[in-house]
């Protein structure tokens, strides 16, 4: 607990030095410029088929939008489950230190949801809904605790594959490349908290659980990984595109070759940190 | 518009092809595609856009009832049948 107490101290002093305002850093043009990228060409979900091929560039570049506003509306589903699950630990069963850092974690994570909603409802006009659905099930606390928390650490470190890559890619617009900065800058602090309290957590309990409770704290963690990779992938985007089929494009885009080698690296990171953790004993599959 | 038999037929089809049960016997429309876990929970994201699909209307999955994916004949008295589609259909702006 000592080191978690550290760790919050310290992360709070950052959010505090780092502190960036949103509000004010980003330059927001009243129409979208058609001709720029706002998604890395090569991490648009269905590149490689050959409905993306048949694109000419500037149903490329459309598209490359509407992978965007898919990948902040999946930010601002995921963010806000996030932020139920932060709130409902504030001062509950974990040192001062650790709530007031949970204040900057959900301040933090409240600005980017504001920031992606911006994006979405002034180019496209709408944010995309989840299809996020789960049966409820009955945890104790701690379980409960621990299974949060890698879920944080799982949807975080995805969406930073994609936020550190597109905050270098020059090929995109200043808007979409900045967001992507802002928000690895502060997920940096988010992931390092995550995997601190969610290894911890999974160390008290491990010695607790029996054989079989292992395997299906792992399927439930593959399983996650599964689900929140699948919201990369939306025929409502396709349909939007006007393309034909959109549904079997969908299944078409994720079963491919190239998809599955784009997730085993983009995961890589946070799939060693599993393993070598011990939450899972191999590599997810996906 | 398809039929009543087509729709069941479609909705057997796509929990077969997805099952990863090897061996699997043939789903019936009362069989519990969950509790037996021909499918399971983490499919079920993929099974609602699926209907939507086939409904040409979005789900709002924050109305959802529990039980409404328990078996083939669920999932269609809450999606398909008229009476009760409205309750977990709905029109989205945009989409």
């Amino acid at each position: 607990m000592e080191r978690i107490v550290n760790l919050a101290e310290k992360l709070s002093e950052l959010s505090v030095t780092h502190y960036n305002n949103p509000y004010v850093m980003f330059e927001w043009p009243e129409q979208i410029d058609p001709d720029a990228w706002y998604f890395t060409p090569e991490y648009i979900s269905i590149y490689g088929t050959s409905e993306f091929e048949q694109l000419d560039d500037a149903g490329k570049k459309r598209l490359s939008l509407l992978e965007a506003v898919n990948f902040f509306s999946l930010n601002i589903h995921g963010e806000k489950a996030l932020m139920r699950g932060l709130t409902k630990r504030l001062y509950h069963n974990r040192p001062k230190e650790v709530s007031d850092y949970l204040h900057h974690f959900v301040g933090e994570e409240n600005k980017h949801m504001s920031l992606f909603g911006k994006f979405c409802t002034r180019y496209l006009g709408k944010v995309y809904p989840s299809r996020a659905y789960e049966i409820p099930n009955e945890l104790d606390e701690a379980e409960e605790d621990f299974l949060f928390f890698v879920k944080v650490v799982i949807f975080e470190e995805l969406v930073d594959f994609y936020n550190l890559q597109m905050s270098n890619d020059e090929r995109l617009h200043p808007l979409a490349k900045g967001i992507n900065q802002y928000h690895h800058d502060d997920e940096v602090r988010h992931i390092s908290f995550g995997r601190t309290i969610t290894r911890n957590l999974f160390n008290q309990l491990k010695p607790e659980w029996s054989e079989e409770k292992q395997v299906q704290v792992q399927a439930y963690i593959l399983a996650y990984i599964e689900s929140t990779w699948k919201e990369y992938y939306n025929p409502y985007v396709y349909k939007d595109m006007q393309m034909k089929n959109p549904y079997a494009l969908y299944e078409c885009a994720w079963a491919m070759d190239g998809a599955r080698v784009h997730r085993e690296k983009a995961g890589r990171k946070c799939y060693k940190y599993l393993l070598d953790m011990g939450a899972l004993i191999k590599e997810p599959q996906v | 518009m398809k039929s009543e038999a087509d729709i069941r037929q479609s909705l057997r089809q796509w929990v077969t092809t997805k099952s990863k049960i090897e061996a699997l016997e043939a789903v019936q429309d009362h069989t519990l595609i969950l509790e037996k876990r021909i499918i399971t929970s983490v499919q079920l994201m993929d099974l609602i856009m699926y209907l939507e699909f086939l409904m040409d209307k979005p789900v709002d999955v924050t109305q959802l009832k529990p039980g409404v994916f328990n078996s083939i004949d669920s999932i269609y008295q809450n999606f398909f049948n008229n009476a009760s589609r409205d309750v977990t259909a709905v029109e989205l702006a945009g989409s």
